[in-house]
Order: C-alpha cells, then sequence, then structure tokens
C-alpha cells in the first residue's frame, strides 16, 4: 500500500472538473457562494478506493472553482485590501473537538444556534449545516465504494466516522484525512495541522493500552496517514511545489504546564525519516528541560535531508507571546502556521505573514539622507530608529479594509464561530498581523561599517558610504567591505550588540500599533520569499552585498559571509531577545550529509541543538546537504559560498574545491546516499 | 606572552574526539607524509592559499599594492572581488587565543578542544601557554609524536588525552613515506605505554604504502596489553587527501594512488590477541 500511494497509483483517478461558471452564482452571498462550490466540488468527486487502503479519501477532480467572476473579484479589490489569495489561510483548526464529536452533533449544535439568529447570521449556520451534509454524502459514498470494493475495514471505520466521534487511533486519523481534505475542497489553503500528538493521544493511548495497535502497527498505520498528506499535494502549490503549509507540531509544553514527549511524537518522527516525504514537515517544540533524546531523534529525521524537523523555543515563544497579549493557556498551546510563524491553534485569525520590513533599504536611506547631518554614530542610529518606527507604521495603514473570502467549513472547526454566528473571515479571538524581518545580517553588518569604519577609524568617509549605497562605490572599497570583518555570525561584540538593538527596536516599532482589525503588530525574523523581492529594491550595501544578490533567507548570516562556524553563529544569533520579535523565522544552518555518517556525529549535531535552544535561541532549522544541493552549487557557487563538506580529516567549503574534487565530493554522495 | 602560527581553527569539529569540539590547527611540522591532507600545515610560515576554482583571471591581485601585508607574498590578498585569496598561517596570542575558547565553554559538555595540525610540538611555548590557558577544559593534542621527550612528556601532563599518529613500524619505510626515521615517535610511544595518561593511536591507511599486513601486526603487537590506550583509529585513505594542494601551489605526490572502494585489510585476529580495540574512520 505505501508503495502504491509513493508511485501516485491515485493520480491516476484524476479528471478535469466540470463546474458551472462563476456567473451562477450571482444574487448569492458570498457565505452561500463558498457554501454552493464546495457541495459541487465534494459531489463530483468519484471515490476511488485503493487495494487494502487503510485511510481513505484522495481527490479525483483537479481544479476548484472559482467564488467570483473575475470582474466582481477586481471590484472587491479596488475596495479592499485582499492578502494573497484572499482566502483563509495559515490558521490552525480544532480538529480534536470535531473529531471527538463527530459531524451529527457538531450539526445539532450549529442547528440549535439558528433560533434567535438574525437573517446574516442565519445564513452563516445554513451555509455551515450545509457543508456538513455534503460531507456526510460524500463520506457515505466512500463507505459505498469500500464495501464495494471489499475493503471491509475503511467502510467500517466510515460507518463511525465522521458521523459519530473517533474511538480508535483508525477511526480518528480517517476523520481527520476527512476534515483536512475538506478544507482543501472549501478553497482554503496553508491547512496546518497543528499539535498533532495533542489530540491524537487519547485514540492512540486508547488502542495501545486496549492491544488494539502495538508499535510496529502504529508505525505502519501513522505512515499511510503521512502518505495521504501527499497525495493530492500536487494540486495545492504554493509559490513552490512543497510549500502548502502542511506543517505538523510535536511535543513541547501541555495545557497544564508540563512538557509532552510521547511515544507518538517519536513514532512519527521515526515514520518521517523511514518515509523521507516532504509532508507533514515536522516542527518539534523543545524547551532548556527537553531530554536529549528528543533531539537525537529529531537529528535522525534531519539526517535523512528533508530540511526538517524545525526546532520552536517554548522558553521564548510563550513568553513572547504571552507579551503580545496572548492568554497564557492559549500561548502554551501555540503552533507553527505554514513555514514557521507562531500562531495559536482554534482561537487565532492572525495573518503572520501579511508585511514586510526592508531593513537593508532603511539602512541605505538612512546612509543617503541622514549620514552627512549626524555628528555621531548614536544620532545617525537614531535617525535609523525613526525610520524604523515610521516604516512600521507605513506599512500598518496600508493594510485596511481587509476582505477574506467567508469559510464557513472551516468555521466549524474553529472554537467558538458557530457560537457567535459568525464566519472566521470575520476575525477570531486573536486578529494579530505579523512583518517579517527582512535583510536584517546586511542590515547588521552595514550599520557596523557605519559605526566602526566611518564615525570610528574614519577609513571611509561619509561621501564614500554614500557613493555606495548609490551603486557609485569604487571596486576596491566594495571588495573592502564584503571581506571585512566583523559579519554578523562571527560571534564579534560590535554585530552581537547591533543585532540585539535593531531586533529590539524592531519590536519597539510595532508595540504601539492596532491593525484594522484591533489586533496588535508582531515582528519577527523571517523572510519568505522577501529575501529576493527586497534585494530587487536595493543597491550596494556597506556590507559589500552587491545589487542583484539575494539576501539571506529568514535568519542567517549574509550568504558571502565565510562564518567562523555553527557555535560562533549559534552565539551571535541567540543574543537577542526574541520574546519581543516572536512573529518566528528561523535560523537556519546547513550540514553536510557526512557529517551524520560516522561515529557519534548525530548525537553531536543533537547536542547542538539542544544548546541553541539554551542559549535562548527561538527558532532553529538544520539542513543536512544532499547531492542536489552539490549540484546546485557547482552551478551557482555564488549562493553556497557557506556550504561545507566533509573531506577527510578535514572539510572544505564546496564551492573552493577544484572541480575535479568537487565532482568527486558528488559521485561520492551519490554512492553513498 | 607566548605566540603561535594558528592555520585554521575549526568549530564543531566532529571527528576530532568525543564531544561537540574545536579544533585549533598549529602551522609548521617536520614530516613531509606523502599523503598529508593538510599541505599548509607543513611550513610554519604563513603562506597563500588561493581558490584558484572561481578566479575570474581579472588581474587584480596582480596589480602593485601598498598594503603592508600583501608584501610577503607578491600578491595583493585584499583585491580578489571573489575572496579567494586566503592566507593560511595567523599569529596569535595564546592567552587571548585560549580565552576566546573558553567561551564556547557552554558548547562543550562532554567535549572540549583538539590541538592539531601540522605538529603542535613545533610550537612548545605557544602550546603550552594554550593548554595552561584551557584549564577546565576537556583538551586533546593530536600530535605525531616527532619531538623531544621532554617535551612530548609535558604534553601528556597537561593535556587531558593524547592522540598519537602512527604512520610505519618500519623505521625504513617510515622514512621513505615521512621523510623521518621512526625512532623518536616509538621512543615516545614506550612514554605513553608506560603511563595512565589515556590516549589514542591513530594510523591512516595508504593503499599499498603502509597497509602491508606484518605492518598492522607489529602496530598491534606493540600495542598489546597498553592500559590507558582507548583505543586505536584507522582513517582510511581518499583521495580528496589531495584537494588542498592545488590551492596551496604545491604538488601533491600521491595523485595517482587509488582509494576507491578501498577496503582495508586489517588482521583483526591480531589486534584481539592483543586486546587492542580499534575502529575505521
Ligand atoms: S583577483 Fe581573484 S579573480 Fe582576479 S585574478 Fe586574482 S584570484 Fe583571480
Ligand atoms: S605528520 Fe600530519 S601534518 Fe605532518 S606531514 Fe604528516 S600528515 Fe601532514
Amino acid at each position: 500500500m505505501l508503495e502504491a500511494s509513493r508511485r501516485g497509483d491515485h493520480h491516476g483517478y484524476r479528471k478535469e472538473g466540470q463546474f458551472p461558471p462563476a456567473e451562477t452564482l450571482a444574487g448569492l452571498t458570498d457565505m452561500e457562494r463558498v457554501t454552493e462550490r464546495l457541495c459541487q466540488v465534494l459531489e463530483a468527486e468519484e471515490p476511488p478506493i485503493l487495494p487494502d487502503e487503510t485511510i481513505v479519501y484522495t481527490r479525483t477532480v483537479r481544479g476548484l472553482p472559482p467564488v467570483y467572476t473575475d470582474e466582481e473579484w477586481e471590484k472587491i479589490k479596488e475596495t479592499h485590501f485582499i492578502h494573497e489569495q484572499g482566502r483563509v489561510c495559515n490558521i490552525s483548526p480544532d480538529y480534536g473537538r470535531v473529531i471527538q464529536n463527530g459531524l451529527d452533533k457538531e450539526r445539532e449544535n450549529a442547528a440549535r444556534m439558528l433560533e434567535g439568529a438574525d437573517k446574516t447570521q442565519t445564513v452563516f449556520l445554513r451555509c455551515v449545516i450545509r457543508s456538513i451534509d455534503a460531507v456526510l454524502g460524500l463520506a457515505g459514498r466512500y463507505r459505498a465504494a469500500a464495501e464495494k470494493a471489499g475493503n471491509r475495514a475503511a467502510a467500517e471505520t466510515l460507518a463511525r466516522v465522521p458521523h459519530k466521534g473517533a474511538r480508535t487511533f483508525r477511526e480518528a486519523l480517517q476523520f481527520f484525512r476527512i476534515l483536512h481534505f475538506t478544507l482543501w475542497c472549501e478553497g482554503e489553503y496553508h491547512n496546518t495541522v497543528g499539535r498533532f500528538d495533542q489530540y491524537m493521544a487519547p485514540y492512540f493511548k486508547a488502542d495501545m493500552e486496549a492491544g488494539r495497535l502495538d508499535e510496529e502497527s502504529a508505525l505502519e498505520l501513522i505512515e499511510e496517514f503521512f502518505l495521504t498528506f501527499n497525495r493530492d499535494s500536487d494540486l495545492y502549490p504554493g509559490i513552490q511545489q512543497g510549500d502548502n503549509g502542511q506543517s505538523m507540531v510535536l511535543g513541547g509544553m501541555g495545557a497544564d504546564g508540563k512538557e509532552v514527549y510521547s511515544l507518538l511524537l517519536k513514532l512519527c518522527l521515526e515514520a518521517s525519516r523511514e518515509l523521507q516525504v516532504i509532508d507533514p514537515k515536522i516542527n518539534i517544540r523543545a524547551g532548556s528541560e527537553t531530554p536529549i533524546e528528543v533531539y537525537e531523534k529529531g537529528t535522525e529525521l534531519t539526517k535523512a535531508g528533508l530540511g526538517f524537523p524545525q526546532y520552536c523555543n517554548d522558553d521564548v515563544v510563550i513568553k513572547g507571546l504571552v507579551g503580545c497579549g496572548y492568554a497564557e493557556e492559549d500561548a502554551r498551546d501555540y503552533v507553527v502556521a505554514a513555514c514557521w510563524e507562531f500562531i495559536v491553534p482554534k482561537v487565532g485569525m492572525d495573518i503572520p505573514n501579511i508585511g514586510a520590513v526592508n531593513f537593508p533599504r532603511l539602512v541605505n536611506d538612512a546612509v543617503l539622507e541622514d549620514l552627512e547631518g549626524a555628528p555621531d554614530f548614536e544620532s545617525f542610529y537614531g535617525k535609523f530608529r525613526e525610520r524604523l518606527g515610521r516604516e512600521c507604521e507605513r506599512i500598518n495603514a496600508s493594510i485596511h479594509d481587509l476582505y477574506m473570502i467567508p469559510a464557513p467549513f472551516m468555521s466549524l472547526l474553529m472554537d467558538g464561530c458557530v457560537e457567535r454566528r459568525r464566519d472566521i473571515s470575520l476575525g477570531g479571538r486573536y486578529n494579530n498581523y505579523g512583518f517579517h524581518g527582512v535583510g536584517i545580517s546586511t542590515a547588521v553588518d552595514s550599520l557596523a561599517v557605519v559605526q566602526a569604519s566611518v564615525y570610528g577609524t574614519g577609513e571611509i568617509t561619509k561621501g564614500q558610504a554614500e557613493d555606495v549605497v548609490r551603486g557609485k562605490g569604487e571596486e576596491d572599497l566594495l571588495t573592502f567591505l564584503r571581506y571585512r570583518e566583523p559579519k554578523f555570525g562571527d560571534n564579534n561584540a560590535i554585530t552581537n550588540e547591533l543585532a540585539v538593538r535593531l531586533l529590539n527596536d524592531f519590536g519597539e516599532a510595532v508595540k504601539g500599533l492596532r491593525n484594522g482589525r484591533g489586533g496588535c503588530v508582531r515582528a519577527g525574523t523571517g523572510s519568505a520569499m522577501y529575501y529576493l523581492w527586497y534585494a530587487d529594491q536595493v543597491d550596494d550595501t556597506l556590507s559589500g552585498h552587491r545589487k542583484g544578490e539575494a539576501f539571506s533567507a529568514n535568519y542567517a548570516p549574509e550568504l558571502f559571509v565565510k562564518s567562523k562556524g555553527p557555535l560562533s553563529v549559534i552565539e551571535s544569533f541567540t543574543k537577542p531577545d526574541f520574546t519581543r520579535v516572536v512573529n518566528g523565522g528561523p535560523l537556519t544552518m546547513e550540514f553536510h550529509s557526512t557529517v551524520f555518517w560516522d561515529g557519534d556525529g548525530v548525537g553531536k549535531v543533537a547536542r547542538l541543538v539542544q544548546q541553541f535552544i539554551r542559549h535562548g535561541g527561538h527558532q532553529l532549522q538544520l539542513n543536512a546537504v544532499n547531492r542536489e544541493k552539490l549540484l546546485a552549487a557547482q552551478k551557482e557557487p555564488e549562493k553556497y559560498k557557506n556550504l561545507i563538506v566533509r573531506i577527510w580529516g578535514w572539510s572544505a567549503y564546496f564551492v573552493e574545491l577544484d572541480r575535479e574534487y568537487q565532482d568527486h565530493v558528488i559521485s561520492r554522495q551519490n554512492f553513498s546516499v | 606572552m607566548a605566540t603561535g602560527i594558528v592555520f585554521d581553527i575549526k568549530e564543531f569539529a566532529v571527528h576530532d574526539g568525543p564531544g561537540i569540539r574545536t579544533t585549533v590547527f598549529l602551522k609548521g611540522c617536520p614530516l613531509r607524509c606523502l599523503w598529508c591532507h593538510n599541505p599548509e600545515g607543513m611550513d610554519v610560515r604563513p603562506q597563500l592559499m588561493v581558490s584558484e576554482n572561481g578566479c575570474t583571471h581579472c588581474g587584480r591581485c596582480r596589480q602593485p599594492c601598498s598594503h603592508p601585508e600583501c608584501r610577503p607574498f607578491g600578491r595583493c590578498i585584499r583585491a580578489c572581488p571573489q575572496g579567494l585569496i586566503k592566507v593560511a598561517g595567523r599569529r596569535m596570542d595564546a592567552e587571548e587565543l585560549a580565552q576566546e575558547l573558553t567561551g564556547q565553554v557552554r558548547f562543550f559538555e562532554g567535549g572540549g578542544v583538539t590541538v592539531s595540525g601540522g605538529e603542535p610540538t613545533m610550537q612548545p611555548d605557544f602550546l603550552f601557554g594554550l593548554l595552561d590557558g584551557l584549564a577546565g577544559v576537556h583538551t586533546i593534542v593530536e600530535t605525531c609524536g616527532y619531538t623531544e621527550e621532554e617535551i612530548f612528556r609535558k604534553v601528556t601532563e597537561k593535556a587531558s588525552m593524547v592522540y598519537l599518529d602512527i604512520k610505519h613500524m618500519d623505521s625504513g619505510i617510515h622514512k621513505k613515506l615521512t621523510g623521518k626515521g621512526n625512532e623518536q615517535i616509538q621512543r615516545n610511544l614506550s612514554f605513553l605505554l608506560s603511563q595512565e595518561k589515556p590516549f589514542l593511536i591513530r594510523m591512516p591507511l595508504i593503499p599499498g604504502l603502509n597497509d602491508g599486513e606484518e605492518n598492522l601486526r607489529a602496530l598491534a603487537k606493540r600495542l598489546s596489553g597498553a592500559g590507558a590506550l582507548e583505543r586505536v583509529e584507522f582513517l582510511l585513505y581518499n583521495p580528496f587527501a589531495g584537494a588542498k594542494y592545488v590551492m596551496a601551489g604545491m604538488e601533491y605526490p600521491l595523485r595517482d594512488v587509488d582509494g576507491d572502494n578501498y577496503i582495508p585489510p586489517i588482521p583483526a585476529d591480531a589486534f584481539e590477541k592483543a586486546g587492542v580495540k580499534y575502529k575505521i574512520l
């Protein structure tokens, strides 16, 4: 069965969707349109049952029909701020409640709320109910198909869920699959998985205790379940294939303040490692007390080269979120949105990636306009800080009259929406925005030049500095700047302190802001794709970064900087106080896969991660570099200056090796992996 | 204040001893092993390392410059827009370096600092200054053993552990392979065998040069019953050893040795009989 899923056998059932055009929806409210479309999509599905399939549901109809005509959508965009695709996205629903209650009960609850509802509320509740009915309808057809195909177990599972609450792990997984599948069909995207080990724990434990499952069969079941995330992911591309936000969070502090690292977590890590598929993307919540075994298991997964798990530090994040106004219990429950943003599940309608600050541009602007008149570094920096404040205000003010396409079925999965009779697209308990901080290292390194070389030694004149950021710097000076030390990441006091200051001030700059939905604005260290987009807007910088080059993605040293090594990078990058910039954005570090091969490499990397957490870093992503990466590095060496490969008794920067040796490393990889 | 020439400092060196470690490479070595993979570690003087791969032949580095630091090299080390030119070998102060390394101590749970080279005992004052400054940190000195007994004893005393490289048991062959006979090394090995500080023997295995059965049996026999010996580590020859010669502008003597798919002919019985554990890296 695993093999069949891997091969993509299920894609054989795909056909193009034939849906009536959006014009036929005229006269319906936006909410009714969404539900009408959901019903059409679910009705068009023809349940395929693969032989021996344990967890069913596969999309057979390609494409989702639009809820608006192009003209209608253009019109809406004229008067509203539209975030990305205009859909509810990047939030984390309460699968646990619905899986426990079953849809019959949820339907009753919604029906009860109809009493006393006003007109708009009634439309909302009716849409919820209609969606539930459509989901149950498709489930019925799946059940019939399973019976027909002789898949008794699947048929039995569907006889229970989604009508009634799950009793077994298998039922719970099937239920999850149905809910998650439906969210995609409704049009939401970046549908995160949330704290899987927490809400699945009761079913898993019950099965283990009753002897219905043992470790081996549980692992197999989890693997089958994980594969379901990859069945339809070709239909849900983000900016790149795989950018689909199916992120799962494991471990971390429970509601009672105690850390939970269960057998289920362990099996999830193992399943992911064995399968080597990119979904679900695994995140581990850790803290200073997290046992080393968790890091070791995590590192085994890193070694597989998928680029996860990503680690999040409970000690920092929970405190930071409380500082943003989240209730302690909600903060303790935090999860990771599609990529790295910290969000609160079940009740949060945060938009953590709604804006981004271009730090290198702000520094360059300050050099052009403020440097001349500033007598010392402090006054220069003060001007820069004012710019930062104005920029955050400007971005915030540019986001008004936000409109999101309603999401009645998603609303059913968010706590309190049905009770309030209000769609989640209009807001949840938390409606905070997040701003990414782009090019932080470039900005820090540039500020260090102003501080040390313009005001300090005076080896660079103000005029020269201005020329550089205008793109008119002399070649020799640019070369000097590029390889000059210090640079952020080599654990020197100057850049460490500037980074601390910069991020504190970023936190301060958004602190007083209120967004259009009454929420706050959170600052973060992520970049998303802005590390490319924003780099285009910036000329050369004083850090030696050249126009046309990308900034480093997320929170990492500049790409052309040769770091002293992972210890220095961790020292530097954990210095800032991330409780003030808690939107998320990981430090990314890469290790060649050979680091993990012999001896106790895995144990050592695990210790390093543990140290990162103990140093107060907020988020860490490790990559084991593989052959594909090396090939890419050969083609575009300037992007991979820091790529280290282990040779024999030593390691080298891959791009600096002679071609002959590079080829050899690559062939070795090929041979060994 | 002792100073010395260091050609590299490598953080998170996963193959240089237990735990998370930083390895400091001291420049200069009395031997000239044919397979040496750190050619820039041989000469104690600073030297240029140029990654010719990536050179656009723009000629900037060949233009005369006025930087005093470039004078010894006849080439401008600051001009390369690609950052391809580096100097291997920087004079450092032992105390300052020790202090910097001590700053990493939070990472060193179960790990520490390894001092390697080149040959660290070529700069004894610097080495001892460094080890003294690192009191309280677990230290390993990796040495080829070609040094006076007095220095060797002191290394053993100051370091938490010694890694001794043995290249060949036969002095005549040793001379052919490394330029020097092995008597001095063997004397120091005798000292290690006679004392209690934990040590480890490392031997590179170079196909056809030092991996003969006789040599390996002789090693096993020599180490038989050594109480303080943790294990022997064999480092398999790998053609990558030559990679840095191009950068150092040197000729790699073993270009023609084929190390691919090399299976080392280790006489397991001899090591078992001698009660010596070994590991292949
Ligand atoms: S400056 Fe750099 S790129 Fe130009 S010739 Fe010299 S080594 Fe080559
Ligand atoms: S002893 Fe070590 S550093 Fe010295 S030449 Fe031999 S291999 Fe190179």
